[in-house]
């Protein structure tokens, strides 16, 4: 049994300090209209789980968050720190916020120690005797050490996921975003990669996870949100998300997933 | 029911037919009638093959004479080496003064010390030693090779060839003795502990400062006498130009395909329309361009000499089709490998420099080795338009009165030249790619 089925709902510190702030953003994949007027806000230390059927934004939406996709209309205020075609802000906000993706998107021509430290050497311009610090640090709390002198390719999906983790802590996040993290996984590895980040949400670091695993959202979720279609369609604590969704697209979908 | 296996089922070994040499025969050569009439008929005609070239090539050879008459004379239905050994010298240096061919040796020398720790495993810094090379190295060998009156600029990049020749050996020395870098070396043999200290740093350069003073004074001292590129010739005028355009069409390559890749329009239009240009040309064409079309555009009594222009026009044009290998190497790197860099907050040169060119290059190893072998066969088109590189003296022959007529055996033996050199850099690409893919097993 996974840690997050038996753990049962994490405590919270969810301070008054705003860390997102989406208003009225619009996002158009040409013609196509992705995300519509979506109105998104965290708080620092809380932990939004996003879930929705494929097709429905989420991903895309986190995607915004991190800059790595524009939005056309509307604002997405990160840290005080508003997106834009400004390209230091760009930098600035992308190593405030750390992001997961699907596939890991580790480097394969460099170390799981090398991986780590490349961040914070190249722009966080660490002394490399503390790079390798920090990033031996990491890969204690996400249980790999003795990988650091492998290469990516030698490793499990499982330990590639951890290591991803491990060096966007690396960076000193204030936000951690994860785009389906456990989606690419053998069901032996989700395991390790939800533990990890049970691990993480009780340092109490502001998460948004995008993710079908339920038992997951259950455990540390301070709000899960459902998107269909480009809307947040319903917006809601766990306990009551699960037990009495309002939205008839949400019902249907948790009728299928659960 | 229930199925439960209890005990692990024992390994056994191969059957003979997979392992020994007799089942590999059976398998591969005499798998049926007609596989082993096949097999027979190949050896049989391999043998003929082979047979015919000793005994033409060795056997029936002449290999004194001095002329094609003698060799006649000794034998009719041999090979007459001794036109090509008559011409040794030509066919590797062209007209090149014969007093002053330790030049050119030293030159060659001199190069494979410099690169020498590029094939030395243990050794460390290769980008530096490979950097400084393309940087200084042409300097030197150009004054070495062409002599006469140092201009200050000369003066300037010999004596800068020589310090950074220097530190790369020191270097080299340092990193197989001691496991050091050289700045490690000199400063803990001063009694110093740090080198990334501001001080120490501040004492390396002044050495380094000092080194170049005494270059300088050195090498004002010293001249060789004017050699005009006239005169060169041979494997060595074929391996300056192709050794130019070896070294420089990968760095321009680069930065034609980023050019072409580029999110700016002006510059992607114009990376696109050179490289298409060059590309739907011939070289051939390209090189009548640079010797007779580009003279007219320039100013009155601006006169270049006709080898660096074919060196440009090589340059170029090899550029542009480094530039398209580049981009497919590009092109194969998956697009979550920007996003990764992008969220650890690396720019535009951070992600190409660190995380997508080491990539794309490893990749690209083999077509990049490809198109260099391309290019050093493809000098041989300068013999047309009137240089004297190797195909163009190894055609001389047959036109020098006592070997007149001889056209085969100074084209073969180009053939074996050509072939060593190639073989070499295909064998050699091959071992970077092997020894690069280390972290790759997927």
């Amino acid at each position: 049994m996974s840690k997050a089925q038996t753990h049962g709902q994490l405590a919270s510190a969810i301070s008054t300090e705003v860390m997102i702030e989406v208003n009225k953003m619009n996002k158009w994949y040409g013609s196509f209209h992705v995300l519509k007027d979506i109105d998104l806000t965290v708080h620092k230390g809380e932990r939004i789980v996003v879930c929705g059927p494929s097709g429905s934004g989420k991903s895309t939406l986190i995607r915004c968050i991190n800059a790595l996709e524009e939005h056309q209309e509307g604002d997405i205020i990160v840290d005080g720190i508003k997106l834009g075609k400004n390209l230091k802000n760009l930098d600035h906000i992308r190593t405030e916020v750390g992001m997961v993706f699907q596939n890991f998107n580790l480097f394969p021509h460099l170390t799981i120690l090398e991986n780590l430290t490349l961040g914070p050497i190249w722009v966080r311009k660490m002394a490399k005797a503390d790079a390798i610090e920090t990033a031996m640090m990491y890969l204690e709390r996400v249980k790999i050490p003795e990988q650091a002198n492998k290469y990516p390719g030698q490793m499990s999906g499982g330990q590639q996921q951890r290591v991803a983790i491990a060096r966007s802590l690396c960076m000193g996040p204030k936000i951690m975003l994860f785009d389906e993290p456990t989606s690419a996984l053998d069901p032996e590895m989700i395991k390790e990669v939800l533990d990890t980040m049970v691990d993480l949400a009780e340092t109490g670091m502001t998460m948004i996870v995008v993710t079908h695993e339920m038992g997951f959202a259950k455990t540390i979720a301070d709000e899960v949100i459902f998107m269909d279609e480009g809307d947040i369609v319903e917006r809601n604590k766990p306990e009551e998300f699960f037990s009495h969704p309002e939205h008839e697209r949400t019902q249907k979908f948790l009728s299928q997933i659960l | 029911m229930a199925i439960v296996k209890a005990t692990k089922t024992p390994e056994r070994p191969a059957p003979i037919s997979e392992t020994s040499i007799l089942g590999w025969l059976q398998k591969n050569l005499f798998s049926s009638v007609f596989n082993s009439v096949l097999t027979l008929l190949t050896t049989y005609i391999i043998y003929l093959t082979i047979s015919g070239v000793y005994v033409w090539g060795f056997v029936d050879a002449t290999f004194v004479a001095e002329t094609r008459r003698e060799c006649y004379d000794n034998s009719l239905t041999g090979a007459c080496w001794a036109g090509v050994i008559d011409w040794l010298d030509n066919i590797f240096y062209g007209r090149y003064p014969r007093e002053e061919l330790w030049r050119i040796n030293f030159g060659g020398i001199l190069l494979a010390f410099w690169m020498a720790p590029l094939w030395i495993t243990r050794a460390k810094g290769k980008v530096l030693v490979g950097a400084s090379v393309v940087a200084f190295y042409p300097f030197l060998a150009g004054y070495l090779f062409s002599g006469g009156d140092k201009g200050l600029f000369m003066q300037v990049m010999v004596s800068a060839a020589i310090v950074a020749f220097v530190i790369n050996m020191a270097n080299a020395i340092a990193g197989l003795l001691k496991q050091q870098s050289i700045a490690q070396f000199v400063i803990s043999s001063l009694g110093q502990t740090n080198a990334a200290d501001k001080s120490q740093r501040n004492l390396l350069i002044a050495l380094v400062v000092v080194g170049f003073g005494v270059a300088y004074l050195w090498q004002s001292s010293w001249t060789v006498e004017f050699v005009s590129w006239t005169k060169w010739g041979g494997l060595f005028l074929t391996l300056v130009i192709s050794g130019i355009g070896i070294a420089s069409a990968l760095p321009g390559g680069i930065i034609l395909a980023l050019g072409r890749r580029s999110k700016l329009p002006v510059l992607r239009v114009l990376s696109t329309g050179f490289i298409e240009i060059f590309r739907s040309v011939p070289l051939i064409t390209v090189l009548f361009m640079a010797t007779t079309m580009f003279p007219l555009f320039m100013p009155e009594g601006f006169v270049l000499n006709k080898l660096v222009q074919v060196i440009i026009a090589v340059v170029l044009f090899n550029a542009c089709y480094m530039a398209e290998t580049v981009r497919a190497g590009l092109q194969a790197i998956p697009k979550g490998q920007a996003e990764g860099a992008h969220t650890i907050g690396l720019g535009y040169w951070g992600t190409m420099g660190l995380i997508i060119m080491p990539q794309a290059l490893k990749h690209m190893i083999p077509n990049i080795v490809g198109s260099f072998i391309g290019l050093l066969k493809d000098t041989t088109l300068v013999s047309i338009i009137g240089l004297f590189d190797i195909l163009g003296m190894l055609r001389s022959i047959s036109k020098d009165i006592p070997w007149l007529g001889l056209h085969k055996e100074p084209l073969i033996f180009g053939a074996i030249l050509f072939f060593i050199i190639c073989f070499a850099m295909s064998k050699y690409s091959r071992h970077l790619e092997v020894k690069l893919s280390a972290g790759d097993r997927h």
